[in-house]
């Protein structure tokens, strides 16, 4: 089976040598005429006003942490899911409980007002 | 074991489903132009070729010869490597998924898979959300305030959505008791999976949607809110690339969704390829079917219904699943 | 009765604040009160509280240069008030004299003047005290001059560009673009320091043209948004006062090209009501219908384009929208040979008799569309999703509606019902049976109902009116008016005579000023004409709906998400050729 994860190297090589030569090709065939208003930013054509750069609302992040917490749970319940029919009665029970503290979680989480967009 | 074994025929499987997927891709864009313009009362691309079906050549003409513009205030490195990194990951998703079913030839079993691990299910997911870094990054250095504003966007959405497709699949898992992808099929030998799991299968396929930042559900790009989102300051091959994902993507969760929920390659008289093909397009079809005929959610709307309402439902379903498969054992 | 109470209010006015009215006039059945402008804001708060005034719908405010008669004082300002509840207009009109005239604000009284009052401003030099924030609207800030006063002249504007082939040369081609002219980009003073300060606009797919959102965000959450208008002012107004009244008209077809006809008829009413002058009825009917097919495809278009706003251009409603409007555009075309600004409806009539084949198209037009309407409804009238973009999002109150000078389907989504074909009905509304929808809450969803119930509506008018379409002309026999037949000029010298001086020199209307206004698709257009007697405007004002309406999307867009601005803009319909004139 370690030959399998093999296989996935070699693929991951082929994956990558696709994007670099069509950027390549691109590169050595595409005109180059830089202009000033071209190499402008974008904004509905208006210069940007301020920075872009900046500090950006937390509220974003937010989502993330609590997905962080509540993707590592679920991560642990695959193991738990394959071994799941070997089991019995007992994993179900403690599947319960676990899940129960994910979903205790998840309502403190939104008790907080932590999945309330701003 | 020998070399032809390890070596020449991984590497002309590797070849064939990179180029396969390209070629997918390439139809799939004129697919879904076609498609789209009979929704709308419209013909399509039908210039290029006879029904339009050198239009993709055409396309990927005219990104290759394009003069790209790199912008002189984003970060270079990033802005160039950013449509890679996008790229990579989505190729990368479609090796554990198995096409057909194993063949002799010469003496030798062929499996029409690229590499059949034993977390087979889990790859997929795994490397879909490396896809996220692309787009972030990219939305980030290109110094664009609607860039910016996709790319956080994608972070929250990609990220919320693993979640309930996460547990959708954990329940799929408990009835299969397998995470490799040919047991998942063998499984599914006379039934398929969306017969025992439609909710897991509905979850599944929403957040799918959400994942490739597919309409209903496409804020990264929303093209009336934020001009084109992350890929704003993309143009030429660049850009071709971002789109090239997006669609590679939306394949291998079409394909995805074939395999673990539609019994794959699995089915009657018709070769196993076939039956794979069939079934993934229609998933395709119904992603384009959706595009066509759902306004846009509102970003917010969105998350709440990733968190208030598909990952409750994830969760009962994982115990009901559990519950029920323990009774019938029982 | 009412006209007695009217006086009374006049005399109650005039003895409330003596000294205050310098004199009143009338015209056509319009009042026109002369105020000092030392009174003005004791007058307009008397005219808008008082229980028998309540004039609290303020048309528009602009200005008028008197120089090129020699009257002294040089300016007047203008406003003109509409009474929903009593159902009757007003002008009250301050002198103003010197170079730099001023005229207290009346932004506290009607918040709607806000626009209006830097309109005058940037085109006439009328200044607002009061006002705070009196800057240039259409014009860039760095402009010389107000276009619109009689010593400003036509033309002059050296053109940026040369069109020819050679110039720039071909194989410079890519690097022909100019320097970017470097103006630092302001942030708003008003912004605070933590929030992101973006740009929506001019070019942006959700602006519907060229208009430009000036946006502070909170993460998504807008904190103000700015709307800032002018990119495609046309000067419209300055260039009528060079044209003979009919040559005005196609400029007209070019402001809401969505609704050319509703246009046409707005300018045409008005030179009509100068020359009192009487249409026939079949021309009367014809225009109603014409006015009304325009309203169902101008609300075709906006159910489009709001909906590929909260969708993506991959949906398919806007091609069902626009397939069924073909057919409207197809029958425009039969009458007037032109699709999209057919100048059809002109000054005395329309510009010739349907063909033969026009009631059948009709007919079969109002067999098809209901059918298309119901698919439209059915795929976004109870659409969850469609719901969550819409319902609750942008609510404005009938208060400040009314205050903000809004009309049409985003006035009445706040529950008023103020239609012009209703409240002064011509072109023989009067004659047809038809309801005003209006909604409750004036949201994005409720602006959405009314306008689909209007086309409803208009369905049923376009029925009643095809049925009463009498037999006779289409214009008025008053020759020197409209052109006589073809058949007249070989046998007539008199007939020739009037062809002549209509094509040279135009009519001369009376000296005078009138406003009329008409129900547009988008709300109440109007125009006020000023005449000195000769055959071109002397000044010519339009009161677009869109101007007036879009001033409520800040109002609107505060404390909502930044995809919300997208379905606010989309849902006050606006078309920036008329914002921006």
């Amino acid at each position: 089976m370690q030959d399998n994860y093999g296989f996935l190297g070699l693929y991951l090589l082929i994956a990558i040598a696709f994007p670099f030569v069509a950027l390549g090709v691109a590169y050595l065939l595409r005109p180059k005429r830089p202009a000033p208003v071209k190499s402008s930013t974008y904004e509905c054509g208006l210069e940007t006003i301020g920075e872009t750069w900046v500090q950006f609302k937390a509220q974003y992040y937010l989502y993330a942490l609590v997905f962080v917490v509540f993707d590592v749970e679920t991560v642990f319940l695959y193991p738990w899911a394959v071994a799941y029919n070997r089991l019995g009665l007992f994993a179900l029970v403690e599947a319960l409980i676990f899940v129960g503290i994910l979903v205790a979680g998840l309502a403190y989480a939104w008790r907080k007002g932590a999945l309330r967009w701003m | 074991m020998d070399w032809i074994d390890t070596l020449l025929i991984p590497a002309i499987k590797a070849i064939v489903v990179t180029f396969g997927l390209l070629l997918g891709f390439a139809y799939m864009t004129l697919a879904e132009r076609k498609i789209c313009a009979r929704f709308q009362l419209r013909y399509g691309p039908n210039q290029a070729g006879p029904f339009g079906i050198f239009q993709p050549i055409a396309d990927a003409l005219k990104a290759i010869f394009k003069e790209e513009v790199v912008p002189e205030h984003v970060d270079k490195w990033l802005y160039v490597l950013c449509p890679v990194l996008a790229m990579v990951p989505a190729i990368l998703a479609f090796a554990v998924i198995p096409v057909g079913r194993p063949f002799v030839l010469a003496g030798r079993t062929i499996t029409l898979q690229l590499a059949d691990i034993n977390v087979g299910l889990l790859y997929p997911m795994a490397v879909a959300g490396l896809g996220a870094y692309g787009i972030v990054l990219g939305g980030w250095s290109s110094n664009n305030n609607y860039s910016l504003l996709g790319a956080l966007r994608t972070t929250a959405q990609i990220i919320s959505y693993e979640l309930p497709m996460a547990l959708s699949l954990v329940a799929l898992v408990i009835v299969t008791g397998t995470l490799r992808m040919s047991g998942i099929v063998e499984y599914q030998a006379a039934l398929p999976l969306i017969v025992l799991q439609p909710i897991g299968f509905l979850i599944y396929f929403i957040c799918g949607l959400a994942e490739t930042n597919r309409s209903p559900f496409d804020f990264p790009e929303t093209e009336n809110e934020l001009i084109s989102g992350y890929n704003t300051e993309y143009g030429g091959i660049k850009f071709a690339l971002f789109f090239m994902a997006e669609y590679i993507n939306m394949i291998v969760v079409s394909a995805l969704v074939a395999t673990l929920f539609l019994g794959g390659w699995q089915g009657p008289i018709l070769p196993g390829w076939l039956w794979f093909f069939i079934k993934t397009a229609v998933m395709l079809f119904v992603f384009v079917w959706v595009r066509a005929s759902l306004p846009r959610a509102r970003y917010d709307k969105l998350m709440h219904f990733c968190w208030k309402f598909l990952t409750p439902l994830a969760v009962v379903n994982l115990l009901v699943t559990a519950a029920v498969v323990l009774i019938l054992r029982g | 009765m009412a006209m007695t109470d009217y006086n009374m209010l006049l005399e109650r006015l005039k003895a409330q604040f003596p000294g205050a009215i310098q004199g009143e006039s009338e015209f056509r059945g319009e009042t026109t009160l002369t105020v000092g402008a030392d009174h003005l804001i004791p007058v307009c708060r008397f005219l808008r509280d008082d229980p028998d005034a309540q004039f609290n719908h303020l048309a528009f405010v602009t200005g008028v240069d008197y120089s090129a008669l020699g009257r002294e004082p040089r300016f007047a300002a203008v406003y003109q008030l509409y009474s929903l509840p009593y159902r009757r207009a007003l002008r009250l009109k301050v002198p103003l004299a010197g170079e730099n005239p001023t005229a207290p604000s009346v932004l506290d009284i009607w918040p709607g003047a806000n626009w209006h009052e830097r309109e005058a401003y940037d085109l006439i030099g009328i200044r607002f005290k009061g006002h705070p924030n009196l800057r240039r609207i259409m014009l860039p800030d760095e402009w010389v001059g107000h276009p619109l006063r009689k010593d400003y002249p036509l033309g002059g504007e050296p053109v940026a560009f040369t069109p020819t082939m050679d110039d720039p040369p071909l194989e410079g081609l890519g690097t022909q673009v100019l320097d970017p002219v470097s103006v630092p980009p302001v942030r708003p003073p008003e912004a605070q320091p933590h929030t992101l300060v973006i740009n929506m606009g001019p070019q942006h797919p959700s602006t519907h043209g060229v208009l430009r959102v000036v946006m502070e965000l909170d993460g998504e959450t807008i904190v103000n948004a700015w709307p800032d208008i002018g990119h495609l002012h046309s000067g419209i107004e300055k260039t009528a006062e060079y044209k003979t009244y009919a040559q005005v008209l196609p400029y007209t077809d070019r402001m809401d090209y969505v609704a050319a006809m509703t246009n046409n008829m707005g300018y045409v009413l008005a030179v009509e009501k100068l020359l009192g002058v009487e249409i026939p009825p079949r021309a009367q009917i014809l225009r109603a219908i014409m006015c009304e097919l325009q309203r169902l495809a101008a609300h075709l278009v906006w159910v489009g384009t709001h909906c590929l706003d909260l969708s993506g251009t991959i949906h398919a409603l806007l091609q069902y929208a626009f397939a069924t409007r073909e057919d409207i555009m197809n029958i425009f075309e039969m009458v007037s040979g032109a699709r999209l600004t057919p100048s059809y409806i002109r000054i005395g009539g329309v510009a010739r008799d349907v063909p033969p084949g026009f009631v059948p198209a009709v007919k079969r037009f109002l067999e098809t569309f209901p059918k298309w309407h119901r698919d439209i409804a059915r795929m976004l009238d109870k659409n969850p999703i469609w719901m969550s973009r819409v319902k609750g999002v942008g609510a404005i109150t009938a208060e400040q509606a009314i205050g903000l000078g809004v009309t049409g389907p985003v006035l009445r989504s706040t529950g008023v019902a103020y239609d012009v074909r209703k409240y002064a009905p011509y072109s023989s509304y009067d004659l047809f049976d038809f309801d005003i929808p209006t909604g409750t809450n004036g949201d994005c969803y409720d602006r959405y109902l009314v306008r689909m119930e209007e086309m409803r509506q208009s369905v049923r008018i376009i029925q009643q009116a095809i049925a009463k379409l009498p037999e006779g002309p289409v214009q008025c026999d008053d020759r020197k008016i409209v052109f006589p037949p073809r058949e007249e000029l070989d046998s007539s010298m008199e007939a020739l005579i009037h062809h002549f001086k209509l094509v040279t020199e135009g009519f001369h209307p009376p000296e005078g000023e009138v406003y009329a206004c008409v129900e547009a698709p988008k709300g109440e257009i109007g125009y006020y004409i000023v005449s000195d007697g000769g055959p071109k405007p002397y000044r010519l004002k339009i009161r677009g709906p869109s101007f007036s309406n879009l001033q409520a999307s800040s109002l609107m867009a505060k404390g909502h998400m930044f995809s919300d601005m997208v379905a606010i803009i989309g849902s006050i319909d606006i078309t920036l050729g008329e914002v921006d004139r």
